[in-house]
């Protein structure tokens, strides 16, 4: 029941320009989805390594053909697909050793899917250059990981084992809940999205390059100025970019 | 600078946000920063995001979390006796 998927890419700026991207990634063009970034706790540990805790709130559309697989009951309170949901996303910067990781969950909806994604971003200087790690130097390796996992009826299931001595209820449980993972909703919505996330991927991709652009020809000031630009956007509905 | 889930938030998040960044990329980022500077900064955020957190239940979907991973650890603990 678990999926993964990896992949590897080479960013074109140096591991300080890519870190400082990553905490200012959204809102870019490619991001209107993302409604809100929060930092919940930041701490500097012993060893020098900066650690930030951030929510994101986005909108999000439930594929049609998730929504065929799942049960009312499961629903709930989602009309027509649309809902928001929470993305908790831990971040560990070694400045000195020239690595960030990254890990981000979704906080709700983890009853139907739980998606992991993991990022480990490795600074990548030219032999010639030693230890400099000046903001214009070398180039920034990344490998994603996302590993899926759908648990619908899980809970239920386990739920059910617990109960031994209510029998029947158990049996009736067990066999229904047995033709529904032998029927592979589990497996589905797992394919679906992990097709849904390849695409997604790409997108996350290519803000960070908008991001990482404007830092490098405007700075700061001119990635804060490209946020505000797309802030304004994102609210009038004028965004030329397709909502992911 | 991306907004805060709690409108009310938006201005304590955004004079934080600004500290920190001049902060990382002035200090950290070229190894000179081993104390956070706008702690400050960062505890009245914090005190304004902790509610906000709360209010819209947000605070029990971060705790069940942390629960839920306990819960399968220990429901996967099980069915190897």
């Amino acid at each position: 029941m678990v999926k993964f998927f990896e992949s590897s890419y080479t960013y074109d700026y140096s591991f300080p320009a890519v870190t400082l991207a990553y905490f200012l990634r959204y809102p870019n063009p490619y991001s209107t989805h993302v409604l809100s970034t929060d930092v919940i706790d930041r701490s500097i540990d012993s060893q020098g390594r900066l650690k930030t805790l951030r929510i994101h709130r986005k909108s999000s559309r439930l594929p049609p053909a998730v929504l065929k697989l799942l049960p009312k009951s499961v629903l709930g309170n989602v009309s027509g697909g649309r809902s928001e949901s929470y993305i908790l996303e831990t971040s560990t910067i070694d400045v000195k050793e020239g690595w960030m990781h990254t890990e981000s969950k979704n906080l709700d909806w983890t009853g139907i899917l739980s998606v992991v994604e993991k990022q480990e971003y490795q600074r990548r200087v030219p032999d010639n250059e030693g230890d400099d790690f000046s903001v214009a130097a070398g180039t920034t390796g990344v490998i994603t990981t996302v590993m899926f996992r759908s648990r619908l009826g899980d809970r239920l299931r386990a739920r059910a084992n617990r109960k031994d001595e209510v029998k029947e209820e158990v049996e009736e449980k067990k066999s229904f809940l047995a033709s529904w993972s032998t029927s592979g909703i589990q497996r589905s919505i797992e394919a679906i999205a992990s097709r849904r996330t390849e695409n997604q991927l790409g997108k996350s991709k290519e803000g960070m390059k908008v991001v990482l652009e404007r830092l490098r020809s405007g700075g700061l000031v001119g990635v804060l100025e490209g946020m505000r630009r797309d802030r304004e956007m994102a609210f009038s509905g004028e965004s030329v970019f397709k909502r992911g | 600078m991306s907004s805060s889930l709690a409108p009310e938030c938006n201005e304590v998040k955004e004079r934080y946000d600004s500290c920190f960044l001049k902060w990382y990329s002035e200090k950290y980022l070229r190894g000179k920063g081993t104390t956070d500077e706008c702690a400050a900064l960062f505890k009245d955020y914090k005190h304004c995001l902790t509610r906000a957190l709360k209010e819209r239940g947000i605070d029990r979907m971060l705790e069940e979390a942390r629960e839920g991973s306990r819960e399968n650890d220990a429901a996967n603990l099980r069915r190897k006796c």
